[in-house]
């Protein structure tokens, strides 16, 4: 299909662009997004196109911004190598959880990484002398910090942050469309859609959901890496449930899964708060009101989108699940 | 040794309040299908409506009937409006669903009642009594009375009424419950209906211990997760016992073992979940299900 | 064609010079003729969303003040964020109020991790960071390396050492201590001044149990310190904590001598705990909460009721978080004034390191706020107080709190 590319070329295109049009704290935000946007490429992958439900991204994320943060603040490691070592370690993880992971369906395995969400927090404040407790562990200004926080070459601080998230998340996306294309990509959806037709036709159900773990993982710890630097801190409280909910919110709104909408889903995330703050009776120094709609706003998205999507897959003759 | 019983009788308290939301979360397991992560704050809405009743002057049983029905009728709604739309759809979809219900009702109740604390009179009174040096109140036992006694209602419901056997039936095979006549999506209200009435028990009886708040339930929640796959996904008694157990472990592990401390009984839970999940996904009182492909 | 690239090239250009024009500062940020523009982060969600009355007491003042003419004819502008207590939301939201909302300074930060994780980047942008809604001893003490950064509240550590103090002097040898304590920051704080200030008789610490901020209840670690045989229970611990510590402790027929940390000691939650265990408990006070009988017909409570009425809606104007918030917003005010018509950065640092404030109507007489460049530590004197028939009852006159 001759749309993707051009699609994907025109991205590029405003990426390019937006930096220079936009204020120096809208492109910060626009950094976050990219952070964002890595790690629901990765749920894309394990959820969209593997069938496995993960409600724990967040904490993977937290596994590589630890590990940048650990890295540079007492290992004297520049933030940039810290990323591929993020995702090494997160990948690592992953692989490591997709084992068991193996026994569990649907439900019972949402259920499952949704307590691991849920706990991780206590344990990172647990094991205070690793990971600093609660207090977190703050990057700002330190010698391991490209730019110190100020400002590289003749790039402003957010401007160098957008460059480096956006400049990965492309190589990134580039990396999941052609994996998904691929034999890999093939065989994780053979998988998710019949395992036993998948098994007939000589496919490795165990060692696909595996590496899908793992790969999706190792995502998400790039885009953890991605949001400590961003930041320049991070805490227990950094990664909460919260995080990994909204990541799977992204990743569905985001076309249910497809990578081509993980950046619409990025999107949402960051800027959901602000557009709740446009209802009349939300006054958003209160808690009540914008937890409300916020809730409100995923509840009518899930019982929306369907729709929506049978009605664009109507229109462009295909499931909306279907390849990249 | 008094400490151990007293850890042991506080764990049985607090595992009957994890066991009753656990009853809720396993009654719409068992009829639906699904896992509602929002029955936490379902249940916090109820024990809400309950006080605000009460806060009118009602005396608490006819506050708390009220409320039942009230939270019986929320349960159809929500089905019938919210999930029956989707109930057929991919199930990542049903599961955010649910959460956007958690956020939404969490965010309804801070906003109606406000924040801070409130003080809960349940039926019983939580005048501590004293045995050998251990003590508890009327209030845990009570708990514990109610626990069993819904166990009981709810057994009773499936295996002996033609509600229940309708309720079971399209769980397990709506087409076909079709064809022998039951309205399908009636029973999948009316299973929401009834957990929702449980999870509001479970709320007016967490309440006087545990304070009433718009997060009451929320770390109640995860162990009541725990409860549930501890004692099967599809079993009523299993749900109960299973909370009962998770209370007392979690206080013997918390005092006896150091590390654990008061910081980290989050993870017992976890680790509960998982362990079960994965050695015994049929947990302790469940059925193991064999799945043909 | 080229027409139309041209036309397109300029909307570029315009589009992105119009940027960078709006993206770069004033002479001081934050000051205009008509407005000063100050900046602060809270929990008005999530857990701890009760402190958060700290924010809006001082926006209730603030609006006070305006209503009266402002501040050498300005007024104020007060630009407050949610961040849920996670410190990363404070960074990002400290970044918007500096970066997009160009704030002349940020006031009442509140917590203790959210300040510190934004101390590095505030003072490297060189933005004062006024009056934090924090008691850690370190936002006064590490000033050389921080100057653009000043607490407010009395110093954690030191209001452990006082209660540790009292027990010495009231039941030095008899005293057998059991502590339960918040497993954060702000609670660890607390404890080690507490030992601190027991000194050589530390071992009269029987035993101590930290919960995390997630437990749903503490009635296990409540009924572990019992067991251990303590005649007096310290509780530093937050809001619905603190209840059940006095409810369970009630309830396991255990009635020690028990010290209630500043952040729970509000009468409304008092009042909650059962009466026959909460008589005789031990707190300190440094603002004046409105239920106290001796401040009732006191003209700071007074003026505090009338902004509740009229600035702040849902308020409850016995909450001591309201009263904290504006005591803090009149600090503020009086350093703006002496700050003077030529509103700088430099200048209202100067103003914040240079306080000898007697006459703030929401503390307790007695309490100064008084900063000096070497002493950074603006509330350091508070009194104790004994709860006695449903109500707090000061005693002992105002004592020194400097750590």
């Amino acid at each position: 299909m001759k749309a993707k590319p051009i699609a994907f070329g025109l991205g590029v295109a405003v990426l390019v662009v937006l930096p220079f049009v936009l204020n120096d704290f809208r492109t910060v935000q626009l950094a976050t997004v990219g952070a964002y946007f890595i790690a629901i490429l990765g749920l894309d992958i394990l959820t969209g196109h593997s069938g496995q439900i993960s409600l724990c991204h967040g904490a993977f994320m937290a596994v590589g911004g630890y590990t940048t943060a650990i890295l540079m603040a007492n290992h004297n490691v520049r933030d940039l190598w810290t990323i591929p070592i993020a995702a090494g370690v997160a990948g690592g993880i992953g692989l490591l959880a997709g084992v068991p992971a193996l026994r569990l369906s649907g439900l019972y395995l949402a259920l499952a990484t949704f307590g691991i969400a849920v706990v991780l927090p206590t344990i990172l404040k647990k094991f205070e002398h690793f990971t600093g407790g609660s207090t977190g562990i703050t990057l700002f200004g330190k010698p391991t910090q490209t730019g110190h926080g100020v400002g590289v070459w003749r790039l402003t601080n957010n401007q160098w942050l957008y460059v480096l998230t956006w400049s990965i998340g492309v190589v990134l996306f580039l990396l999941a469309w052609w994996l998904l294309g691929a034999r890999f990509g093939r065989s994780l959806r053979a998988v998710r859609d019949s395992e036993l037709a998948a098994a007939a036709s000589g496919v490795n159900r165990a060692l696909y959901k595996v590496l899908a773990f793992g790969v999706s993982a190792a995502f998400a710890g790039v885009a953890g890496a991605l949001f400590a630097i961003n930041v320049a801190y991070v805490s227990p409280d950094t990664f909460p449930i919260q995080l990994s909910l909204y990541l799977l919110v992204g990743a569905v709104v985001g076309f249910f899964g497809s990578i081509w909408g993980a950046v619409f889903g990025a999107l949402l995330i960051q800027f959901l708060p602000d557009i709740v703050g446009v209802f009349p009776h939300v006054d958003t120094k209160q808690a009540g009101p914008t937890t409300f709609f916020f809730g409100l706003v995923l509840v009518v998205l899930m019982l929306v989108l369907p729709l929506l999507l049978r009605l664009a897959s109507r229109i462009s003759n295909r499931g909306y699940l279907g390849a990249p | 040794m008094a400490n151990f019983v007293q850890q042991v009788v506080s764990g049985l308290a607090s595992g009957g309040i994890y066991g009753l939301l656990a009853l809720a979360i396993v009654l719409i397991n068992r009829s639906t299908g699904v896992i509602n992560f929002a029955q936490g704050e379902m249940a916090t809405l109820s024990a809400f409506l309950c006080w605000t009743l009460m806060d009118h002057g009602w005396a608490f049983w006819p506050a708390f009937a009220a409320t039942l029905f009230l939270s019986f009728g929320g349960g159809l709604l929500l089905e019938a409006v919210v999930i029956r739309p989707i109930q057929n759809g991919p199930l990542v979809g049903i599961v955010i669903l649910t959460i956007g219900l958690l956020i939404a009702i969490n965010g309804l109740t801070t906003w109606i009642w406000g924040g801070a604390a409130k003080q809960f009179h349940g039926p019983f009174s939580t005048a501590p009594i004293r045995v050998g040096g251990v003590a508890f109140s009327k209030q845990d036992l009570g708990v514990i009375v109610v626990a069993f006694v819904a166990v009981g209602l709810v057994a009773a419901l499936f295996a002996r009424t033609r509600l229940g056997l309708a309720l079971r039936a399209v769980a397990v095979n709506p087409l076909e419950s079709r064809l022998v006549g039951i309205r399908a999506s009636t029973m999948l209200a009316v299973g929401w209906g009834l957990a929702a009435a449980l999870g509001a028990v479970a709320g007016v009886m967490a309440a006087p211990s545990l304070f009433l708040e718009p997060n009451m339930m929320q770390t109640v929640l995860l162990y009541a997760f725990a409860a549930a796959v501890l004692g099967g996904m599809e079993s009523p008694l299993g749900a109960v016992v299973g909370g009962l157990l998770l209370g007392v472990v979690l206080n013997l592990a918390g005092t006896y073992v150091h590390w654990i401390g008061g910081e980290l009984r989050l993870a017992v839970a976890l680790a509960l979940i998982l362990g079960v999940l994965l050695v015994r996904p049929s947990g302790l009182f469940g059925r193991t299900a064999l799945r043909r492909a | 064609m080229t027409r139309n690239l041209v036309a397109l090239a300029a909307a570029a250009l315009t589009l992105a010079l119009a940027g960078i024009a709006a993206a770069s500062p004033s002479a001081t940020p934050g000051v205009s003729s008509s407005t000063i523009t100050i900046g602060s982060s809270g929990p008005l969600t999530g857990e701890a969303a009760a402190a958060a009355g700290v924010l809006k007491g001082a926006d209730g003042y603030f609006k006070y003040v305006n209503a009266r003419g402002g501040v050498n004819g300005r007024k104020i502008d007060f630009k407050f964020l949610d961040d849920g207590y996670d410190p990363s939301r404070t960074v990002n939201n400290v970044r918007q109020l500096i970066q997009q909302d160009n704030v002349f300074a940020l006031f009442g930060v509140v917590g203790t991790n959210g300040n510190l994780a934004i101390r590095d980047f505030a003072n490297a942008v060189g933005v004062p960071t006024v009056f934090s809604a924090s008691g850690a001893t370190t936002f006064g003490r590490e000033y050389k390396k921080y100057p653009w950064t000043i607490g407010y509240l009395p110093p954690y550590s030191v209001e452990g050492q006082l209660y540790a103090k009292h027990i010495l002097a009231t039941n030095g040898k008899k005293a057998k201590i059991a502590v339960l304590y918040q497993a954060d920051d702000y609670g660890k704080d607390v404890l080690a001044g507490f030992r601190k200030g027991l000194g050589a008789k530390r071992s009269l610490i029987v035993q101590t149990v930290g919960y995390d901020p997630t437990a749903s209840d503490v009635q296990s670690q409540v009924a572990q310190l019992k067991a251990s045989g303590a005649n007096t229970f310290a509780i530093f611990a937050f809001g619905k904590f603190a209840i059940q510590a006095f409810v369970y402790a009630n309830k396991l027929g255990w009635k020690p001598q028990i010290y209630v940390n500043d952040v729970a000691s509000a009468s409304s939650i008092m009042q909650l705990d059962p009466q026959s265990t909460a008589e005789g408990t031990i707190s300190i006070l440094w603002g004046k909460d409105p239920a106290t009988p001796k401040f009732k017909k006191d003209a700071g409570t007074a003026l505090a009721a009338t902004i509740v009425k009229k600035y702040i809606p849902g308020g409850n104007p016995s909450d001591g978080f309201l009263i904290a918030g504006m005591a803090e917003a009149f600090s503020m005010v009086d350093a703006l004034k002496a700050s003077g018509k030529n509103l700088t950065r430099k200048g209202l640092m100067n103003a914040v390191t240079h306080m000898n404030e007697a006459n703030n109507p929401f503390l307790v007489p007695g309490v100064k706020v008084h900063t000096t460049p070497t002493f950074r530590f603006p509330i350091a004197s508070v009194q104790l107080q004994r709860w006695h028939s449903r109500h707090w009852e000061p005693f002992g006159g105002v004592q020194s709190a400097k750590p």
